[in-house]
Formats: C-alpha cells, sequence, structure tokens
C-alpha cells in the first residue's frame, strides 16, 4: 500500500498542461530580467571603477577579455601608486549581452549603491549608449571600451563619455578604399540588426560611394541568429564581387563558417571591417579567410612596450590579447591618467583633462599618438588592415597578417559630421 | 525570385528538422514525467564539447557515435539525482531545477572550455556544397538530414515496436495503471530521460558542425524547439516533429521577405495555432495524454 500510494505520488504529472508551460515559459523569461544577489564592495578607501560589461550570453568572451586588460592595468595602476595615491579597485558588474535594461540597472547600481568613481562599458553599443545617458544623468565619468555604434560619440554624445574602439564611419572610412580598390565594385553587406550592425553598414556604405564603390543590396538579420543559409541565398543572388560580413561575435563565427561551407568563398570575395581574434580562433581552419581590419593586434615588432604587454597578459591566461584587452587596458589607464593629472576625481575637471589627452607609447602599443579628440570624445587611434591565415607560422595564435596600418586621422570624419554636441554642466 | 523562394522552402525543412530533433527530446520528458526540460540546451552543448574533446582520438564518426551515449549518461544520472524528487510536485519546481540546471551546465563548460568559441572541424569532404546551383545544400546538411531521420525513424520504431517503447506510451496515458500493472516506473523514467538526453547530445554534435561551438549553443536552438511542441501539441510526437518542420520553413520563408522578423515569426505562429487551435495542431485539449 505504502509502496503503491508512493508511486501513484511520482505518477501524478498528467496535470501539466499548455497553459502551464505557457506560464511557465513567461515565468523563466521574467526571472532573466530580475536583479540577482549583489555582493556591495567594502570600504570607502580605494577609487572605485564600475564595470558594467557582458560576463553572459553571446559577448562572454569579449567581455571577460575586456576585463582581463582592466585587471591587469588596474595591477599596474596601484603597483605605481594608484590615483591620487590610492588604491584602485574595479567592481565587476555582468551586463548580459543582449539585455539593455538589465545593463543600465546595473550602471545605476554601480554609480548610486557602490558609489563607484568612474563607469566602464559596454561590448554591446545599445548597452553603451543607454548606460551613457546614466553616466550623463549621474555626472560619472564614463568610458566606452567596445561598443562601435557612431551614436556614443556623436549624436547620443555626452561630457562624460569617452569611447577607445572606433566608430562604423571611421572603420568604413579606413577600409573602403582597400576594399573597392583590391576586390571589386560591387558590395553586398550582411549585418545584425542592431546599433552596432547599422553603424558598421552606414559607415561602409557612405565611405564605400566615395570611393567608387556600389552597394548592390544588403540584410540585416537578428543577434543571435543560427541559420544564415537564407540571408547567404539572397546574398549570393545579388552576384556581388564582395560579401562583407558585419557580425560580431558568436553570429560572426557562424555567419562566416556557414558561407564557406555554402562555397562562397570561391565565388565571391569574402570580407568585413572590425575583425576579432575571438571569432578567427573559433572557426575551422578553412574558414579564417578573407580581408578584415583590427583594431588592435599583439604582433607589431617593432612597437615599444607591445612584447611586455602580451607577456604579462599570457602569464594571466596563457593567451595572447586581443583587441579587447587592449580596450579593457587603454579604459582604465586613461581614467587613472587624467585623474592624476587633474590631480581631483571631480568629473568635470577629468573629463576636460581626457579631452585631446595623448595616450603615452606604454598605455597606445600601437604606431603612432592615440588621443581622445576634444570635440567628440572620440580615441583617434590606427587601425590594422589584413587577411586572415589558417595557422601561425611563428606562433599558433598569429592568424592575422597586417598588410597596411591606417592612420585613422587621416580618414576621420569632421566632429560636424559626427553631429556630437557636448553638454556640459554650466 | 521564385528560385529564392524554392530554395529557402527546402533550406526550412532542413532546419526545420534540426528543430524537430531537439524538440523531440525535450517532447519525450515533458510528455512521460510532465518535467520542463530548460537544461535540454545545456545537455545539447556538453554533447557537442564532449564530442571536440574526443575528435582528435576517436575521429568525428566516432565522436558522434560515443558523445551523444555519454551526455545521455550523464543525464540517467541527473534524473536518478535531482529530477526525480520533483516528481508529483507543481510543476514549476522542475522548471527551477532545470532553469538552474542550465546556468550551472553553461559556467561549467565555460570553465572546462572557456568562453571563447572553439574550432570544430567536420570532414572537408562535409563542408562543400553538393551542386554550384544547390549550394545551400552543402555535404553537411544533407548529412544531417540523413541522420535526423534515421534518428526519428528509430525513436519512432524504438516507441512502437519494444517492450520499452509501449512501456513509455502506455505511461504517457496513464502512468498509475502502468505502475498497478508491475512497471517500474523509476526505472521507465530514468531510460525515457535518458532516451531525450540522447536526442540533445546528439542535436549538439550536428550543431557543432553548423553552428560555432560555444557555451551559449544551445540558447538560440532551444526556444524554437518548445514552440514545435506547441505548435505540433502537447503531447504528440508525430505532432512536434510536424511542428517543427513548419517552424523551420516559416522562418526560412520570412527571410525572403522581411528578414528582420525571422524570429518573430516563430512565436507569431505559435500565438495564430493556440488562437486558431488551441490545444496546437495534433495535441489533445492542450493536455498530455
Amino acid at each position: 500500500m505504502g509502496s503503491h500510494s508512493k508511486t501513484s505520488g511520482m505518477a501524478k504529472t498528467s496535470g501539466m498542461g499548455r497553459r502551464t508551460l505557457l506560464k511557465a515559459g513567461a515565468a523563466v523569461g521574467a526571472i532573466q530580467f530580475a536583479s540577482p544577489f549583489i555582493i556591495s564592495a567594502r570600504g570607502d578607501e580605494p577609487i572605485k571603477i564600475g564595470v558594467d560589461n557582458p560576463l553572459t550570453g553571446i559577448y562572454t568572451a569579449l567581455g571577460k577579455n575586456e576585463n582581463t586588460g582592466m585587471e591587469l592595468a588596474a595591477s599596474q595602476i596601484n603597483a605605481k601608486g594608484g590615483i591620487l595615491g590610492r588604491e584602485i579597485k574595479l567592481v565587476v558588474e555582468d551586463s548580459t549581452s543582449d539585455k539593455t535594461d538589465v545593463a543600465v540597472q546595473k550602471a545605476r547600481k554601480l554609480i548610486q549603491s557602490d558609489n563607484v568613481n568612474f563607469l566602464i562599458g559596454n561590448v554591446n553599443s545599445s548597452h553603451a549608449i543607454a548606460i551613457a545617458q546614466v553616466a550623463a544623468e549621474l555626472k560619472t565619468v564614463h568610458i566606452v571600451p567596445g561598443g562601435h555604434a557612431d551614436a556614443v560619440t556623436g549624436s547620443s554624445c555626452h561630457w562624460t563619455t569617452f569611447r577607445i574602439c572606433n566608430t562604423g564611419a571611421m572603420q568604413g572610412n579606413a577600409m573602403a578604399g582597400p576594399l573597392v580598390k583590391a576586390l571589386g565594385k560591387k558590395i553586398y553587406i550582411i549585418a545584425q540588426d542592431y546599433a552596432f550592425g547599422h553603424a558598421l553598414h552606414d559607415g561602409l556604405a557612405k565611405a564605400a560611394a566615395k570611393a567608387g564603390g556600389t552597394i548592390v543590396g544588403e540584410e540585416f538579420f537578428p543577434l543571435g541568429t543560427t541559420d544564415y543559409s537564407a540571408v547567404l541565398i539572397k546574398a549570393r543572388a545579388a552576384n556581388p564581387d564582395i560579401l562583407v560580413d558585419l557580425a560580431a561575435g558568436d553570429d560572426g563565427i557562424n555567419s562566416i563558417k556557414q558561407a564557406v561551407q555554402f562555397g562562397l568563398d570561391k565565388q565571391l570575395h569574402i570580407a568585413g571591417m572590425q575583425q576579432e581574434l575571438e571569432v578567427i580562433e573559433g572557426l575551422p581552419l578553412e574558414a579564417r579567410i578573407g580581408t578584415w581590419m583590427f583594431e588592435w593586434y599583439w604582433k607589431q615588432p617593432n612597437v615599444p612596450h607591445v612584447a611586455e604587454f602580451v607577456a604579462a597578459i599570457r602569464k594571466v591566461t596563457n593567451k595572447v590579447p586581443t583587441a579587447r584587452t587592449w580596450f579593457g587596458y587603454a579604459s582604465v589607464w586613461s581614467l587613472a591618467l587624467a585623474a592624476n593629472q587633474a590631480k581631483t576625481l571631480d568629473a568635470v575637471k577629468v573629463a576636460h583633462t581626457l579631452e585631446g589627452m595623448k595616450l603615452p607609447p606604454e598605455v597606445a602599443l600601437m604606431p603612432g599618438a592615440p588621443f581622445f579628440r576634444a570635440e567628440d570624445h572620440q580615441l583617434v587611434p590606427s587601425v590594422f588592415v589584413g587577411h586572415e591565415q589558417a595557422k601561425g607560422i611563428d606562433d599558433p595564435e598569429d592568424l592575422f597578417v597586417v598588410d597596411q596600418v591606417v592612420n585613422v586621422a587621416d580618414v576621420m570624419p569632421t566632429p560636424a559630421e559626427t553631429g556630437c554636441k557636448l553638454d556640459f554642466p554650466a | 525570385m521564385t528560385q529564392v523562394i524554392l530554395f529557402n522552402l527546402l533550406n526550412g525543412l532542413i532546419v526545420g528538422a534540426f528543430y524537430a530533433l531537439m524538440a523531440l527530446g525535450l517532447s519525450l520528458i515533458l510528455n512521460l514525467s510532465g518535467v520542463i526540460n530548460f537544461a535540454h540546451g545545456g545537455f545539447l552543448a556538453l554533447g557537442a564539447y564532449l564530442a571536440y574533446s574526443l575528435m582528435p582520438t576517436i575521429g568525428f564518426w566516432g565522436a558522434l557515435l560515443l558523445a551523444p551515449i555519454l551526455t545521455a549518461f550523464l543525464g540517467l544520472a541527473v534524473e536518478r539525482l535531482l529530477i526525480r524528487r520533483l516528481y508529483g510536485r507543481d510543476p514549476l519546481y522542475s522548471l527551477l531545477l532545470t532553469f538552474g540546471l542550465a546556468f550551472i551546465f553553461q559556467d561549467g563548460l565555460r570553465y572546462v572550455w572557456g568562453a571563447q568559441s572553439v574550432p570544430y572541424q567536420i570532414p572537408g569532404w562535409l563542408a562543400s556544397p553538393l551542386s554550384m546551383d544547390y549550394f545551400f545544400l552543402t555535404g553537411y546538411r544533407v548529412f544531417m538530414m540523413i541522420v535526423v531521420a534515421l534518428a526519428v525513424a528509430g525513436l519512432f520504431l524504438v516507441l512502437g515496436y519494444t517492450r520499452l517503447g509501449m512501456r513509455i506510451r502506455a505511461g504517457t496515458l496513464d502512468l498509475d495503471t502502468v505502475s498497478v500493472l508491475g512497471v517500474n516506473v523509476r526505472v521507465l523514467r530514468n531510460l525515457n530521460f535518458g532516451l531525450g538526453i540522447y536526442l540533445a547530445g546528439l542535436a549538439g554534435v550536428l550543431a557543432a558542425g553548423m553552428l560555432g561551438l560555444s557555451p551559449t549553443i544551445g540558447d538560440q536552438l532551444i526556444m524554437p524547439s518548445f514552440v514545435a511542441i506547441i505548435v505540433g501539441g502537447l503531447g504528440s510526437l508525430p505532432g512536434t516533429l510536424v511542428g517543427g518542420l513548419l517552424i523551420g520553413v516559416a522562418a526560412g520563408m520570412t527571410t525572403v521577405f522581411f528578414p528582420t522578423a525571422t524570429e518573430a515569426v516563430i512565436y507569431v505562429m505559435m500565438a495564430l495555432v493556440l488562437i486558431v487551435k488551441p490545444s496546437g495542431l495534433f495535441g489533445d485539449e492542450g493536455r498530455l495524454r
């Protein structure tokens, strides 16, 4: 009897209905928006830098690499006396990869609850734009390490926000010439359907027209798309010379991998604008192809301090730094340099100090002298145009061959073209 | 334009077959045990990573055979140690458990294999199109279709003609009576869960050949699979199969005319089915049989 009643209890599951399944799905969706358990930072002594970057979702690898660069910078800065003699401490939150409301909530929490002095984030352009708004409202100097949408330092710019990575227009201007000149005039663009994809698309479309190219078609697909066959079928039907793939992260891997499986690389040129080592390393050997641009690359034999930086990161992660690692590194160093130079944590004074500030060689880690343009707070660096290779010759992680270094200052849109009007408080 | 539509129709069927494979595993577990397994995507990812690690030693074909089996064994253990304790309780308990497990899986994979995507290499002769005209019909996609067809046929043969399959079907209809007739329901549920997880592992090994392999590989695939179950009708495995194919075709066709709605269209389709036929296309009054 006892055994029977136990079994009956176990078997009592047929009450599960469609409505329960739907309700359960909705509940799970809601859980994802709820605030997670938060551990507050202790003590008021250190200078706190809030990091609001993705640690889950499709941008996890990019977010974590940026954070690794920030950690190295923080340890180096602390070894040299910190900011104004005080130790700096990173307070890290997971913004998620695709939930802008969570990223905003974390930015508010970092500034209002954790009382961070500065804010850094985000990989996702939409997140970056949204948290820049929060930083401006709460008068906190904010650095966007790796969100590329033009609006961050363009139409949505704020006096509080500075950016390390390039805009779509900067990338388009740097890449359009080499693409049209070397690969052909008819271009088909595929891009992620959010701020980042549109920024890169707009930048390339405008620059390609100036360089004599024609956009013969374009396709925007949702973030996190898994199957690209329908997109690629349409692209091939347009018969372009170049298929320009503007997807980042896992979307970039999936789309390139499928394009190569379809044999498109044998019928047209596959290229893009910004490419990342994280993406190339995730591709099978046959898909490591095409002409791309790196915003920073680890192999620069003649540039001072790069080898030390690579060695320091390798010591921690057993891997070479990527552009993302450098974005994070340069973000924290920029804040420290500006605050130490301004001799204050006052947001307005630190922001004014950052304007026009040149990154020293040990932070710049590239040819030329990158600086923050005063009119829109955009870093003006050099970029690396080249091609992928399946296997590194001297080093297994050397998967990109730099053909040309472009000084972005030469192809930069003017401040007026960006649409940025800084809103410093009176 | 006609050619693009036909291409996308055919391609939609290929993608739909894949959704169906994953949805069938989910459906098996849901039908017999009433567990909404949100960790299914985690098992899928684990199957893919196991194959990735096994490949250098036993090759692609060995990994294709072994990785889903190893994943199924883990499924048996998870059911035995965790899921079993929640039978008979409100379905939200098991849902929360599997939802938490999904996070544990994802972080565990990230800890072992890293957050970054890894290069998953399939045999070269599969990674190219069969014809330049029908370039989207790659060797790998055709191979996937064949494996999915074999797996689905095998599943229906097991359910239709073996003692285990008959007990699973009977248990789906009335588990109490099956228990009274002397069938060990605990073992039955355990094996059924393992069978469902085997399908998830197999789906993972196949998916990684087409997609990049990262810890989040299951995330984008699990929701269409749930939609396939709802559209096909709760409790009906043939319905799940049809549901998977239908949403694949719907997504493919939408790409031709309104690409940004590719993802949304499957939910619109689910809403329409629920309005017109609340039990789903082949379901029984929206309840498990």
